[in-house]
């Protein structure tokens, strides 16, 4: 057992996940890559050769030469709508293939068809985000090897430095052709950006694309190009539409989250990235497209134009490029149908991988170019370490997304949320797990006011010449945990065991803590 | 006490920060149950609460009583319990 940088006991060896010796986190922007690339198998399709089109899924999963052992990736732009994660899990299944490890960007509860096969032994191992019910069952023990958690930019880094070697990846693919150039904007199943899934095809040995919707060659335009496809799977339908876009993302009604919003939105204006050029990433949830509101109505009052918006993209956010308030829209997945139509149409509406979007490792991370982002948490503490993965039961329930490697990246990055959610406090003493290091995290704001982190000694100083954040309320954290404290009562402490069933990786690899099994 | 002549009354919503008591009885012993999101973490104070609520307004009658919650503070849970108990004795009607 050894202490991170973060103050946190990580075992020195994690069973099924391995040693953790030079793996533990040492702060934000510590370690440093070395080495070269990793790299998948060469493979070369023959001229004039055998199709690509390899019938159902499950002859797919034959032809792809996937054996038990194995490790297969999936990307999560079809969400909750999903149909491709559980029939290739069904096919592996029939055919008798095992002791699989999936590597999911993440997994929603449509995924809860696989529990059986987790329970069988088709499926040993997870890697990736686990959202309800998968969550639920990780966090009661139900997998022998711990989940290994990875945000949105550490996930690519980690193949593409090694670490995750993909055997065989299933992408979906809303439009495909013979040769396998795939496109999310179209077909009945379209999701837009199909970001997450080009690390995947540039280094899985063999790239399966699971489509409902083939053409002839070549379509336009090409995401992910056809040089990295070695098998085209048809099916009838790859996604339920109803569960892969939204139809509307809609802002919050609740007082006072309107009232945190604009806190939050006051102290961007205030605060000295508010000029021409401003880029920022807010999310789907409601406080933050609050925030996006406020923001729209002050750039358009002090006459500001912004560059870019980030991360996943919402009708918001095309609205915002529409009226001229913001230039490009960078996507790496797109969470509704205005997002889908804009993305089709709209060429500086951009869609870019996972790796550019977020990679600590590599030259170009557009989190780097981030100005502003807004983030919320299932917690916060003193130190300012945010906990996004599990609920006040300690119930694993939610991935890492893009919150640590935006927290990294943007010069300015908020936690928007309540003080208390329900009975719950959202700032404590000590949050259960930690996901992003309060290093990282700049300023939280609550219905009480804005706290800034001590560690931003810029922003403290100029406090009083905010002069759009004057009404707000400036409070420390010391306060706002307290307070939180004194209206929720005492808690009592979650009973965990000993068993890791979850290793939190910052963005870099290494152990930033862990979760552990719920006792029932 | 009449075991075979069972009573049932209820207060509450599932609004966030509320919760729905709904009181059952008569019943041998006492029961307090209680799920949702805070019952992991606020079993106790919360148990000591409908307690000391049933107490203050003299019940002697065992009764079951279960939480739906759904992040009640003890105000409202207290006053939830109150309510809930008061009609079940009919000193309320719905």
């Amino acid at each position: 057992m050894e202490r991170n940088a973060v103050n946190r006991e990580i075992p020195s060896r994690i069973d099924g996940y391995g040693s953790t010796d030079g793996r533990l986190f040492e702060g934000a922007f510590a370690r440093k890559p070395s080495g070269y690339r990793a790299g998948a198998k060469i493979r070369a399709a023959i001229p004039n050769g055998s199709s690509k089109l390899s019938g159902s899924v499950k002859e797919a999963v034959m032809a792809s030469g996937l054996k038990s052992g194995m490790t297969i990736s999936f990307h999560h732009h079809l969400r909750n709508g999903d149909y491709i994660v559980n029939s290739v899990i069904q096919a592996c299944s029939e055919l008798g293939i095992g002791d699989l490890t999936i590597f999911p960007t993440a997994l929603f509860d449509v995924h809860k068809a696989i529990i059986p096969h987790i329970k069988s032994g088709v499926v040993s191992r997870i890697m990736g985000s686990d959202n309800g019910a998968i969550g639920r069952l990780v966090s009661e023990g139900g997998l022998d090897s711990p989940v290994v958690l990875r945000s949105h930019g550490g996930r690519p880094r980690a193949v593409i430095s090694g670490d995750v070697h993909i055997d065989v990846a299933f992408i979906a693919a809303p439009m495909v052709d013979r040769m396998g150039n795939i496109s999310g904007r179209s077909g009945k199943s379209a999701c837009g950006s199909i970001g997450y899934a080009f690390t995947d095809a540039q280094y899985a040995d063999v790239v399966v694309a699971v489509t409902d919707n083939l053409h002839g060659y070549p379509i336009s335009p090409i995401s992910i190009p056809g040089i990295y496809v070695d098998l085209i799977a048809e099916t009838e339908s790859i996604g339920d539409p109803a569960g892969i876009v939204s139809g509307t993302t809609r802002v919050t009604r609740d007082p006072m989250r309107l009232l945190i919003a604009k806190y939050a939105s006051r102290l961007i204006e205030s605060s000295p990235y508010f000029m021409d050029g401003i880029s920022f990433q807010t999310g789907a949830g409601g406080i933050p497209l609050a925030v996006t509101a406020f923001m729209k109505e002050a750039m358009k009052r002090r006459d500001i134009r912004g560059s870019f918006g980030l991360g996943g993209i919402t009708g918001f956010f095309v609205d915002l490029m529409k009226e001229g308030l913001l230039q490009k829209l960078l996507d790496v997945q797109s969470f509704d149908l205005d997002a889908v139509s804009s993305i089709e149409s709209d060429p500086n509406h951009i869609e870019i991988s996972a790796d550019w979007y977020a990679n600590p490792w590599n030259c170009g991370a557009a989190v780097n170019m981030l100005d502003i982002v807004v983030l919320g948490a299932t917690e916060v503490d003193v130190n300012f370490n945010a906990n996004v993965n599990t609920e006040a039961d300690g119930m694993l329930l939610h991935g890492i997304g893009g919150h640590q490697d935006t927290a990294a990246g943007a010069k300015l990055s908020i936690i928007a949320q309540p003080l208390l959610r329900g009975r719950i406090p959202c700032v404590v003493d000590r949050v259960h797990t930690i996901t992003t290091p309060g290093e990282v995290i700049d300023a939280v704001v609550t219905e009480f006011g804005v706290t800034i982190n001590p560690r931003r000694k810029d922003l403290l100083n100029a406090w009083s010449d905010f002069t759009y954040a004057r009404d707000i309320p400036l409070v420390s954290i010391d306060e706002l945990a307290e307070r939180a404290g004194r209206m929720s009562g005492p808690m009592e402490p979650i009973r965990a065991a000993d068993r890791v069933v979850a290793v939190v990786e910052w963005r870099d690899g290494t152990v930033i803590d862990t979760v552990r099994q719920l006792e029932k | 006490m009449d075991l075979n002549n069972p009573k049932t009354a209820q207060a509450g919503t599932l609004e966030s920060m509320d919760c729905v008591v709904t009181i059952t009885g008569p019943e041998k012993n006492g029961v307090i149950e209680i799920t949702g999101s805070a019952s992991a973490r606020f079993e106790t104070v919360m148990k000591k609460v409908i307690n000391e609520t049933l107490d203050g307004l003299g019940a002697r009658e065992p009764v079951r009583v279960h939480v739906q919650d759904n992040g009640a503070m003890d105000i409202v849970l207290g006053a939830r319990v109150e309510a809930a108990y008061k009609r079940y004795i009919g000193e309320f009607t719905r």
